[in-house]
């Protein structure tokens, strides 16, 4: 990576592209503290890091439970379980890891990730693999977390999270990180009868879109 | 720290690896202790078990090591908080396991291996060159481990070699060079033992000491 100047906020959710061999892998990996640079700084990295690989390390010899209940103890006694039923991997529990397929893998290796409640949360290629119910929840999940301040940067070649509109897009070409300017942020201000409040927000929510403050005011 | 470390031992125990361990050090204890040993043996019996138990207890650890998948290090790293705690856990964990090893390797000759229980100073200072034992195993094992050396040949090589190197420069007046197990072994076998535990306790520590500060150098690297 050369030339790197980024800041990230609280909140932020980057997607980063670029071809394969172009540094996205080191790029997270910088960011998730597994490797130093070489010069330069990365300061202020939230303490809680979660992360999900590309390739869930299926070669151990574990279950799907007795692997998480170890990583949730490393983790301080992190509650999984409602990761686990969200992602829905209740028919999962009792296999080995070995006998899973990529994508239930890919799940492992998500919850895990999101079992710590994380301040800084990476996703290698988290869409790749998944069935279509859990393609659908993870935008959602996501949203979440980021609205709950928690920073996400995730490598998608499938562009999985492409329409959040707080999105930021980072390209990486020849190890230099350039940013678009399609993820810039806009509200907007929605009138509309008090009584479709819930169900339009509970849409908004469930489509990827941030809700802030809600105002409700008499009509004359 | 404390659950990492159950985690690798638990995997290094359910993937079965560590019959191969036990079963090494089966065939050490069949071949040390085949027949009892005559009364006044007892320490220098004792002391050459546990000499020999080193290079299993460096293959043990090495083992315990490689049980973790590249990738699932990386994981425990960011959750354990930093590569150093990873680092620190594995370690404890292949310590914890070599101690239980060395236990079994003594167990068996207090029980089996020889006519008459050692002096307590005797006994105590075969206990400390237990513990080093144990330590310099696990030192061996992590500096020949998957993250060090790619090559599992290589890998095989150099620990062997490293054994046979250090037995030979031990026996040798540069003794001082290296882990002195052959004059751990004199020691034992010339009734010089407690005397002379601090002087080889200190060059055998330091060398372990040495061994572990390369091997979290070199980790820095390694991710």
């Amino acid at each position: 990576m050369k030339d790197v100047d980024a800041h990230l906020d609280p909140g932020d959710v980057i997607e980063v592209a670029g071809v394969n061999g172009a540094g996205k892998s080191t790029l997270l990996r910088l960011l998730a503290g597994l490797t130093q640079p070489s010069s330069g700084t990365i300061t202020e990295r939230p303490a809680v890091v979660g992360f999900a690989p590309d390739r869930f390390p299926m070669e151990q010899p574990f279950t799907v439970t007795s692997y998480l209940r170890h990583m949730s103890r490393v983790r301080g006694g992190a509650r999984w379980e409602p990761w686990a039923e969200r992602l829905g991997m209740a028919h999962l529990l009792g296999l080995r890891l070995g006998e899973l397929s990529k994508g239930s893998a890919h799940k492992v290796g998500l919850t895990q990730a999101l079992m710590c409640d994380p301040g800084l949360l990476i996703l290698d290629e988290p869409f790749a693999g998944l069935d279509a119910d859990t393609r659908e929840a993870l935008p959602s999940i996501v949203t979440e977390l980021s609205e709950g301040g928690a920073i996400v940067v995730v490598s998608d070649h499938q562009g999985g999270l492409r329409h959040l509109p707080s999105i930021r897009h980072w390209t990486v070409v020849d190890g230099r990180v350039k940013e678009g300017t399609v993820g810039q942020r806009a509200t907007v201000r929605v009138d509309l009868p008090a009584d479709e409040v819930r169900s339009f927000i509970a849409r908004m929510r469930d489509e990827g879109y941030r809700v802030h403050d809600i105002v409700t005011e008499e009509q004359p | 720290m404390i659950a990492l470390t159950v985690f690798r031992v638990a995997a290094y125990i359910r993937s079965h690896r560590v019959y191969q361990a036990l079963l090494f050090m089966l065939v050490l204890v069949a071949i040390v202790y085949g027949s009892r040993a005559p009364k006044g043996a007892e320490t220098s019996v004792l002391t050459d078990a546990v000499v020999l138990a080193i290079p299993i207890l460096a293959w043990s650890s090495r083992s315990l090591l490689d049980t973790e998948p590249d990738q699932q290090r990386a994981l425990s790293e960011i959750s354990v908080g930093g590569w150093l705690r990873e680092l620190g856990a594995g370690l404890l964990a292949a310590l914890v396991t070599s101690l239980v090893l060395v236990a079994l390797t003594l167990g068996w000759g207090l029980a089996l291996g020889v006519s008459a229980a050692p002096a307590p100073g005797e006994f105590a200072a075969i206990l400390a060159l237990s513990g080093i034992a144990a330590l310099a195993g696990v030192v061996f094992g992590a500096l020949t481990s998957r993250v060090i050396l790619r090559s599992p040949a290589i890998s095989i090589i150099a620990l062997l070699l490293g054994f046979l190197a250090m037995l030979v420069l031990s026996a040798s007046p540069l003794y001082w060079l290296t882990i002195p197990l052959v004059s751990w072994m004199k020691s034992a076998n010339s009734a010089e033992l407690t005397a002379r535990l601090p002087e080889l306790a200190a060059i055998s520590l330091t060398w372990c000491l040495l061994g572990l500060a390369c091997y979290a150098w070199l980790r820095r690297t390694r991710p």
